[in-house]
Order: C-alpha cells, then sequence, then structure tokens
C-alpha cells in the first residue's frame, strides 16, 4: 500500500484531530464536519480516560476524583494509546504520576502496583510448583545443579522496590480511609514487592528490597548459584565476599526459594 | 468457508453487571455475544468465565479493534490473538464494525468513520479479505453511527456495505439503531439504507439505546445507555419484515446497564416484534 494515498493522509489528519482539539480541520470541512468531530473526540477523551479510570481504581482512590481526572487527562494527552488493547491506554501512568504529584511518590508506586496487577490478571494459566513438586525436580540434584539451577515464576509475576509500605496503603483504601500522612512518607529503606496471582486473584507481597532484586535476577535467567554471589556481592561493597558472606547469602537465597515455593510463585525449577 | 447458515435467536451481550446470571445458565436466551478484545487475553478469570458461560450458550464474538478501514492493513498480532479466541470459542460467528480505529502510530479505542470512496471500498475489501483468510471463515462487519460525513463521498453507505458484501462474500450485521442515528445526523432515508441492503447477506441484527438530539450538541449519538426508542422497534420490524431467513437479535446496553429482568422484557418486545412481522405461515408482511 502507497504511503501517500489518499485515504492513509486522510487518516493521519484525522487521527491527528482526534487526539488534539488544535489541530485544524481541512479547509473544505464545514461546520457541521468539525461540529462531528468534537463528537469523536469526546468519545475517544471518554473511552481511554475510563479505562486510566478501571485500571488505577486504587490509585484514583488515594489522590481524589479531581486531581486522578486531571492526570489521566494529562496522560492520554501525554500518551496517546497505540495497541489495540484499550487497556494500554494505562501504559506508563505510573511513570506519568512520577512526574505529576513530585512530592508524593506514593502514588507512582501505587500505580505501578495496579499496573502490575492488571498485567498478572491477564497471564497465562499455569499451575504453581507444589513442595512434593520441588521435591521430586530436585531429588537427583548434586551439588553443581543447585549452583546451576534455574527458577521460572508464573506468567505476569513481578518485582520492584518501593519507598513506601504498600501494603498499609492498600489495606488503607480497602478500609475505605484515605491517604494517611504517615504512609505518604518515604520508609527509613527501601523494601520490595512482588506481585503474582493466586489461582484468578492477583496478589502481592513486601518483601526485603534484597529479595525483590534476586526474584528480577532469576525472571532474567540468572542461576540460583549466581543469585547467592550476587547476594554476597551486595553485602561486601566493594570487597571480595569473605566465606562467611557467602554462606550467608546462600541461607539468604534458600529462605528466599523456600518462600516462592510456599507462596505458589514457582512455575519451574531446571538446571541452566 | 463460504457460508454462514442463519441462526434464529435473541440474545445479551456477556457484560459483568450480569455475568453471574449467566453462569447459572438459567436466564431465557439464545446466544450470548461477547467484545472479541476482552477476552483476547493469555488466561486469568475472564476467560474462565467466558468458559463457564459458553457451557451454556452458543458465543458471538463481536470486535471493535480489527479497523478494516485502516489505509495501513490490518495489525497481525491482532488477527493471530482473534484467530486464538476464536479456535477456543468455536463461535456462531466473528463480527466487528465497518470502521478503522487505528493509524501506525496511534489507535482511537473509538469507530471512527470512512469516506465512501471507491478507494476506501478496495482497501476495506482487502482487508476483509485477510481477515477471513486468517481466521478460515466468513465474518459479518456491522454498519456504523456516524458524526461526519466526507466532501469525497462517492457512495451512499449502503451501496459500499452492498458492495462490500459481494465482493468479499463477508455477512452483515445490521445495527438498526445506527441507521436510525446516522439517517437523522446525516439526514438519509432509513427506508431507502433498507432496502438498498443485500439483505440475504444479514445474520444478525443490533438494537440499542441512544442520546438523544440536545444533550450532547446537535447529534444523536449511539451510547449504549437507555432503552431502544419506538422509531427503532418500527424500523427493526421493517427490517425483520424485509428479510427472509432467520436471524440473531440482540440489544446491546454498556452503559447505565439496568437490573437484567428489565433487559430481558426489552428482549421479549424484540421477539414480539419479529414475531409480528411473520405470518403464521412464514411469509414476511410489509410494515
Amino acid at each position: 500500500m502507497s504511503d501517500s494515498s489518499a485515504l492513509q493522509r486522510a487518516q493521519k489528519a484525522f487521527m491527528a484531530q482526534v487526539l488534539d482539539e488544535n489541530t485544524p480541520p481541512p479547509d473544505q470541512w464545514n461546520a457541521r464536519q468539525v461540529a462531528g468531530m468534537d463528537v469523536y473526540r469526546s468519545n475517544y477523551r471518554s473511552a481511554v480516560v475510563d479505562a486510566v479510570n478501571s485500571t488505577y481504581e486504587r490509585t484514583r482512590l488515594w489522590v481524589g476524583e479531581e486531581a486522578f481526572k486531571q492526570a489521566a487527562i494529562h496522560h492520554v494527552i501525554t500518551h496517546p494509546p497505540a495497541g489495540w488493547t484499550i487497556d494500554e491506554a494505562g501504559y506508563g501512568f505510573a511513570e506519568t504520576c512520577q512526574a505529576l504529584f513530585v512530592d508524593r511518590s506514593v502514588v507512582a508506586e501505587l500505580a505501578w502496583l495496579e499496573w502490575a496487577m492488571l498485567r498478572t490478571s491477564r497471564a497465562d494459566d499455569v499451575d504453581p510448583m507444589t513442595a512434593q513438586g520441588f521435591a521430586a525436580a530436585t531429588e537427583q540434584f548434586e551439588e553443581a545443579d543447585w549452583g546451576a539451577m534455574v527458577v521460572e515464576f508464573l506468567p505476569g509475576s513481578t518485582s520492584g522496590t518501593v519507598q513506601h509500605d504498600l501494603h498499609a496503603v492498600w489495606q488503607t483504601i480497602s478500609a475505605g480511609d484515605g491517604p494517611a500522612d504517615e504512609l505518604e512518607k518515604a520508609l527509613e529503606s527501601e523494601r520490595g514487592c512482588i506481585v503474582w496471582r493466586e489461582g484468578d486473584r492477583p496478589v502481592f507481597m513486601m518483601v526485603d528490597a534484597a529479595q525483590a532484586r534476586a526474584f528480577a535476577a532469576a525472571q532474567e535467567g540468572r542461576s540460583y548459584g549466581e543469585i547467592c554471589q550476587m547476594l554476597a556481592d551486595q553485602t561486601s561493597g566493594n570487597q571480595q565476599p569473605s566465606d562467611e558472606a557467602l554462606q550467608d547469602a546462600a541461607m539468604a537465597a534458600g529462605a528466599m526459594l523456600g518462600q516462592w515455593l510456599n507462596e505458589g510463585l514457582i512455575s519451574v525449577v531446571k538446571t541452566a | 468457508m463460504t457460508f454462514i447458515k442463519p441462526f434464529s435467536g435473541f440474545g445479551l451481550g456477556l457484560r459483568t453487571a450480569y455475568q453471574d446470571a449467566l453462569l447459572s445458565g438459567e436466564v431465557d436466551l439464545d446466544f450470548v455475544e461477547i467484545i472479541s478484545e476482552n477476552y483476547m487475553v493469555d488466561g486469568g478469570r475472564s476467560l474462565r468465565i467466558l468458559e463457564q458461560v459458553r457451557s451454556h450458550y452458543p458465543v458471538i464474538m463481536h470486535g471493535v479493534s480489527m479497523s478494516i478501514g485502516s489505509a495501513e492493513g490490518l495489525d497481525a498480532d491482532y488477527l493471530r490473538q482473534l484467530k486464538r479466541l476464536e479456535q477456543r470459542v468455536q463461535p456462531l460467528w466473528v463480527s466487528d464494525h465497518l470502521c478503522w480505529t487505528r493509524t501506525s502510530a496511534h489507535n482511537s479505542h473509538d469507530l471512527l468513520p470512512l469516506p465512501l470512496t471507491h478507494e476506501a471500498l478496495a482497501v476495506v475489501c482487502d482487508n476483509i479479505e485477510r481477515a477471513q483468510d486468517a481466521l478460515g471463515r466468513p465474518m459479518l462487519f456491522e454498519n456504523p453511527s456516524s458524526y461526519v460525513t466526507f466532501p469525497e463521498d462517492e457512495l451512499s453507505e449502503w451501496d459500499f456495505l452492498a458492495a462490500m458484501a459481494q465482493r468479499t462474500g463477508c455477512f452483515l450485521l445490521l445495527d438498526v439503531n445506527n441507521i436510525y442515528v446516522s439517517a437523522q445526523n446525516h439526514g438519509f432515508s432509513a427506508q431507502d439504507y433498507l432496502a438498498g441492503l443485500p439483505l440475504e447477506r444479514v445474520r444478525q441484527i443490533h438494537l440499542a439505546g441512544h442520546t438523544p438530539r440536545g444533550e450532547r450538541g446537535d447529534f444523536i449519538i449511539d451510547t449504549h445507555d437507555r432503552e431502544v426508542v419506538e422509531p427503532v422497534w418500527k424500523l427493526y420490524a421493517q427490517a425483520c419484515a424485509m428479510i427472509d431467513h432467520p436471524v440473531a437479535t440482540m440489544i446491546e446496553r454498556d452503559d447505565k446497564i439496568p437490573p437484567l429482568p428489565e433487559l430481558l422484557a426489552e428482549l421479549d418486545l424484540a421477539r414480539s416484534i419479529a414475531c409480528d412481522a411473520i405470518q403464521p405461515s412464514g411469509q414476511r408482511v410489509s410494515v
């Protein structure tokens, strides 16, 4: 199809008018056509703002209707959706919140969490590995196999580091309470947050930041041995990790692995 | 591959507001229509609910994002995911709209109007053929409601639809409310529209309410947020009388959704009107 087809040019011009009321209409359009365009622009704006509203319900409750509405409108103007699924209208809203709510960084973190929960809610249905399944899969492991073991998580699972107690924020919203000053303040040290799905239900848990980073590393395909090394390096700064640090890291990694297994986060373990 | 057998019945869209009732399978419906894109996901609750609904009712897949009028062609990923859902659902048929929604850079998530030109007709036909090839089955396409006509228009909408169906072998989803809305907005005759369509290609009818002129400017707007109005019922009766084979009829309600019994009562009215449009012998009567 030619890039210069009349229809293609007309559609690009039409879309520009839909996205931005300041785009002038074609010269030959009359007042009726300009008024008709207003209907399309209004329909578009309400559809995508409604989609953002629906995805970020708790963020909306936390910041309040008017502030959220302004943020959502700003987002759809600055990030017009490109994909065929309207859920994508909410893509990048956490970054929009980060830019708009500069003094309230919990807002962007809450938006990040809601986006992660939407993603996991539509991910592939995969049963989590049971403790018995894990025991069977690792039964024949020798020491080298443990080091080379790669852990895969349920599809759609994700992790991040955060500065706020999102669990407390979530509970406050669930209780119908408004934002509390103490929950808007950053924690003394960063925490981690892991999001996954239990059956049909997206869930999350707060963990320490090291665990969130280990989770992310495992998702990238880093082996269990590499994760142990990563944890040891984190506690040792620029120094070569001591034997004690390596042993502590192995214990910490083992505890994380046990927690991931107990929470039903792991789908597969295998050797690299 | 080239024919869709007529299906007679009355149905509703699968909406969260009354999905629990549909899950019981005890609601008197002949089919349930889904918005395809809501289920074009990898997994999760929505697909589980759909599977349960499917166990009780035949399902129709109705899409809003194929963008068959797009000069930049169809989205390959969209087609792949639509096919995957179609294989999972085994629907009565798959439908979408005569409209466009996307350029290579943006998606409007609204059904945008096409200039009714021979160039646009060629683009639409190419895209429909590609979609039908990808799905391995003919599709239905719905006449849109519109708020803009173009100075460059060369065809009436009904002639455009007739040529589209003739060239591609696709079938039609006749939205009676959309005919009424566009006729009012653009000043054409709804009767001329009906008379100009290849009605033998119609397999489904949509009915819906709209926002009247004055509430949102000088246009009637297809909002699916209230009950069907009397002139649309009359047009529906005319359509039923003119179509000489069974069709599926559905009432669309997407906003301000009333309790299910109210929707079912409205669907009963559609049944009654359709029944009255046909003589006991099965002969259609003119209205």
